[in-house]
């Protein structure tokens, strides 16, 4: 199909046909998208219409429930519980263990969001005001110990380092023209 | 270790010296004479050699001795062993120095 279409690309631009051109720019378009069958149905209103878009689904009548109908296009697709594929069960014999999902089984909408390497809805180990007081807690103790160490610092109990030519006067970018005052060292 | 800290910060505050500002004693307090410290290398040749600041110490011709033997050894870096040597000797002397100065 890709093969054909690469064809019908050529013949047109070789021969410079303007309408031909446009032509398969519309029909590149439609092409892009998924086809009618695979999307969802219109919104299901009565009971009737519940019943047949939970079974086209693949769900029980009592499990199946609708997006609501507020103009985002999601028409009767079932709204499936938020809940990640990484708290599924481990250890059951899924039709397709990596995903953890059984064939014939609806897809939640955003069912790429919560395969097991990206959302995780599992609750965490620790609560969240353990997590806070964990947190802020290394973090109030790290800035009191930068504070003391800026307060009193650590050093070594030596004089200053004596530099020659007046301690550097020209090198440290004193001016050449005033003489500096005259230090003198003396070895020990 | 460290006892100069405690020193400084909780026993003897007002004694202990500060080791930022140069001594308040006169250099030549219960001495005959002092020996001044000698600089071997000139300003211009430290300038030609594109020492950093802070190189530009009373070692200074020693680093330039090691700078100009690495050069010419080059990629023989097990060469020079004297050269730094002679330099780190230079520093370490300097440090006790800056020891016994305080």
């Amino acid at each position: 199909m890709a093969s054909l279409g690469v064809c019908r690309w050529a013949r047109a631009l070789s021969k410079g046909n303007q309408q031909r051109i446009t032509a398969l720019m519309s029909g590149a378009r439609a092409a892009s998208g998924i086809s009618k069958d695979t999307l969802p149905g219109p919104y299901p209103k009565t009971p009737e219409e519940k019943a047949a878009a939970a079974k086209k689904y693949n769900m029980t009548v009592e499990d199946y429930e609708p997006y609501p109908d507020e103009g985002m296009g999601f028409g009767d697709y079932p709204k499936l519980p938020a809940r990640s594929q990484h708290e599924r069960d481990p250890w059951y014999q899924w039709d397709h263990p990596d995903l953890r999902r059984n064939w014939g089984e609806p897809l939640h909408w955003d069912f790429d969001m919560f395969i097991r390497n990206r959302v995780d809805t599992s609750p965490s180990a620790v609560d969240w005001p353990t997590m806070c007081k964990h947190l802020f807690g290394f973090l109030g103790v790290m800035f009191f110990l930068f504070y003391l160490g800026e307060k009193y610092p650590a050093y070594q109990p030596v004089a200053p380092k004596q530099y020659p030519y007046s301690n550097l006067h020209l090198e440290r970018g004193g001016d050449p023209n005033t003489e500096p005052e005259e230090v003198k060292h003396y070895e020990i | 270790m460290g006892a100069h800290l405690a020193r400084s910060y909780i026993t003897q505050p007002d004694t202990e010296p500060d080791p930022r500002k140069p001594s308040s004693f006169d250099p030549q307090l219960g001495f005959d004479e002092r020996k001044e410290r000698e600089m071997v290398a000139t300003q211009q040749q430290m300038n030609d050699a594109q020492l950093p600041v802070l190189q530009r110490d009373y070692c200074a011709h020693h680093l330039m001795k090691l700078m100009k033997c690495k050069r010419d050894n080059w990629p023989n870096f097990l060469s020079c062993k004297h050269e730094r040597h002679d330099w780190d000797y230079c520093q370490h002397q300097d440090y006790v120095m800056r020891i016994e100065r305080i």
